[in-house]
């Protein structure tokens, strides 16, 4: 069993296998595919709660993976402000390993998938993908 | 203390059901030996260098850290016998309503073949997907 503390590494690894041997329009149908089928809990909270949705899901799911961040929730907007990112951390920390050097783009690929159907804005912002600094920011559409 | 977040295990298992259904097995396992040898390249050296009580120190790490029922020992003939009697991944996966993917198990096989070939060593994986119980062994590879 591949940990799910080590998942990260396999993540980025499956990124570069996908890109190197199939090309990056296959890369990008993964994540939409992942999108479509895996994210149904995200996609299940932007459906019942709109924004707030947003926030219940990465509250969970960025406490879990122990990101240093800051959430804001209006009734209009909803925003991640990413200090360190949790994955590209790990992916800094093994430094034995290549990451795949585009990996922070699953990120705008998968939300933007999973949020814009329902009648919102999604913009993922990266400022620093080493650091592993970025925004998502979601507004009504 | 690394920060444990289950669903990764779904993810990962969403990852090998795409390898497999649109590329087939053999990509799969092309993708988990590279895995193997990239990710785990400092659990290889340590493998080779302080031989099966690494593997074992890494076992008992990660099954702590994904609360797992285990049981982890050395037998008399020096093989590391890991006892996984419900694995975390597919109980939590099952927990989630996700579809686990028809050759999950064999991720573990794949994976634990490669690290070991690469260190001197050899493993081979029982399992039973249905009720998420597996035991793995690791021994020294036989001298040619």
């Amino acid at each position: 069993m591949i940990s799910c503390t080590e998942f990260i590494m396999a993540y980025s690894e499956l990124f570069a296998f996908i890109d190197e041997r199939y090309g990056r329009e296959e890369l990008v149908r993964f994540w939409e595919e992942l999108a479509d089928e895996f994210l149904f809990n995200l996609r299940d909270l932007v459906a019942e709660k709109g924004l707030a949705g947003m926030s219940e899901y990465w509250s969970h799911t960025l406490s879990e993976e122990g990101a240093d961040c800051r959430m804001t929730l209006t009734d209009d907007e909803f925003s991640i402000e990413m200090n360190h990112c949790p994955s590209t951390a790990i992916l800094r920390r093994n430094k034995h390993l290549t990451p795949f050097p585009d990996y922070c783009e699953h990120c705008k690929v998968l939300y933007r998938r999973v949020i814009e159907p329902y009648g919102f804005r999604c913009e993922v912002t990266v400022s620093d993908p080493v650091m592993g600094r970025c925004v998502v920011r979601v507004t009504k559409g | 203390m690394p920060n444990v977040h289950k669903d990764f295990h779904g993810c990962f298992n969403f990852g090998l059901k795409f390898l497999l259904d649109n590329y087939g097995e053999a990509e799969m396992e092309e993708y988990l030996r590279r895995v193997a040898r990239n990710a785990y390249a400092p659990l290889i050296e340590s493998l080779r260098m302080r031989g099966l009580p690494a593997l074992q120190d890494h076992w008992q790490h990660i099954m702590l850290l994904e609360e797992a029922d285990f049981d982890l020992r050395f037998t008399n003939d020096d093989t590391l016998v890991l006892q996984v009697k419900q694995c975390p991944a597919i109980a939590h996966m099952r927990a989630r309503g996700y579809k686990v993917c028809s050759r999950f198990c064999e991720a573990t096989r794949i994976v634990n073949d490669e690290i070991c070939r690469q260190a001197g060593y050899q493993s081979e994986v029982e399992y039973d997907r249905e009720n998420a119980r597996c035991t793995q062994r690791f021994r020294k590879e036989a001298a040619r």
